[in-house]
């Protein structure tokens, strides 16, 4: 019985520390330029409501300074791995923003409609669906499912 | 479909909604007519050439476009195509509910047979009836005359595609990936024409589908100012006019058709 609680106590702890683990062996391709458009402790806490902010001002009034713009974010934050692939938001070790939700269990569906990748390494894929007479929008995804697969789990528990 | 094509050359004349055309007589009741031709031209082309990133859009710019009807081929589809790639549309000609942002129209006169093509995407109303029937005000007009879906807010009930009366809006039944980072767009929200609000502000002061027509050599569309009396595409409606599609409704359209 004692051993048991001991093993129990045991497999508890190594699911609590599985998805630090997982940060931490992940591979993140760098970010391009050595310094974010903030400071990087502010931005770890506040960078939605800079991303809100800009949405309206870009939607409603055309203001498309690149400062605080998702396109940016992307554009910097998304590289290439060493393969030359640049990783999808459904992929939670190498996404820059996919990896940090994950481990913080937020869900979030920016990228239900914005692109998670910079347009160069879009058109790659729509030229390789294209390539294999796929379509783009009849490619399954992980994406989508995980999204739902999550919710139902923060739901469940 | 010869019905929602009204000939209205004589109602244009006569309507008050008619692009600028009370601004233009007010302002040469003040300036004169000297100034009338130089002052409020050079303003407002250096309005529209270069808009800084940081300033918002204003109202001395109305974008419009005007459709050379009888320089449109039935065979070429260049400005739908540019349109589906410059907004990673990618249509699926399996699909019955891809979305649709411009798209061909030919009309046929059942009496004499005569048979027109031309695009028809969002007309650009000066009073969008999508904008009035909107619950949460995701449908609106920006300052510069651009109908847009702030997606943020639209709760894809569709009432907006209810009111066009030129069914130029599509909704997005289908999850949706790989999208362009300049064309955010998902399930659940409406979507339409946005006359290429990315490249306008970038101060390109062109659009995709009217960049493709002139490369084609059909040179059909005109993309410019409408408050710019300098502008080509108002020199353009000067000089051979430009018919609205259902003038009737007194909507004062953006998009003007030449030769309908």
């Amino acid at each position: 019985m004692k051993m048991t609680t001991t093993v129990r106590v045991l497999l508890v702890s190594l699911i609590l520390l599985l998805p630090l683990a997982a940060a931490e062996s992940s591979k993140i391709p760098p970010p391009k330029g050595d310094q974010c458009v903030e400071e990087t402790e502010w931005m770890r806490v506040h960078h939605f409501e800079t991303i809100l902010h800009q949405r309206d001002e870009t939607v409603k009034k055309g203001i498309r300074t690149t400062k605080h713009s998702l396109k940016n974010c992307i554009s910097c934050h998304i590289t290439a791995n060493d393969a030359g692939v640049y990783a999808r938001y459904s992929d939670k070790e190498q996404h820059f923003c996919a990896s940090c939700h994950e481990y913080t269990a937020v869900t979030i569906d920016c990228f239900h409609c914005h692109s998670d990748r910079p347009e160069e390494a879009v058109r790659e894929s729509i030229e390789k669906y294209q390539k294999d007479g796929q379509h783009p929008h009849h490619v399954t995804h992980s994406s989508t499912s995980d999204l739902i697969l999550n919710s139902k789990l923060l739901t469940a528990q | 479909m010869k019905n929602i094509v009204t000939k209205a050359y004589s109602l244009l004349k006569k309507s008050p909604a008619e692009p600028d055309h009370s601004k233009r007589s007010f302002m040469g009741g003040v300036v004169g007519a000297a100034g009338l031709t130089i002052a409020p031209g050079v303003m407002l082309y250096q309005t529209a050439a270069a808009k800084p990133a940081d300033q918002p859009v204003t109202d001395e710019v109305r974008w419009g476009m005007l459709v050379n009807v009888d320089a449109c081929t039935e065979d070429c589809t260049a400005c739908v195509d540019a349109c589906n790639d410059e907004h990673g549309l990618w249509p699926d000609p399996e699909s019955m509910t891809d979305s649709q942002w411009i798209r061909k129209l030919k009309v046929t006169d059942t009496q004499t047979g005569n048979s027109k093509t031309f695009p028809v995407m969002c007309q650009h109303c000066e009073h969008p009836p999508c904008v009035d029937v909107c619950p949460t005000g995701a449908s609106f007009k920006r300052a510069d005359g651009i109908v847009l879906v702030n997606m943020h807010t639209c709760i894809g009930c569709r009432y907006c595609m209810m009111a066009c009366p030129y069914k130029a809006r599509s909704f997005v039944h289908e999850d949706l990936h790989d999208q362009l980072p300049d064309s955010p767009r998902g399930k659940g929200c409406v979507e339409s024409c946005n006359m290429c609000v990315h490249k306008l502000d970038a101060g390109e002061g062109t659009t995709a589908c009217a960049q493709a027509c002139q490369k084609d050599g059909h040179q059909a569309i005109t993309f410019g100012d409408l408050n710019d009396p300098q502008s080509e595409i108002s020199q353009r409606l000067k000089s051979y006019g430009g018919a609205q599609i259902r003038a009737d409704l007194g909507l004062n359209t953006g998009v003007r058709y030449q030769g309908l």
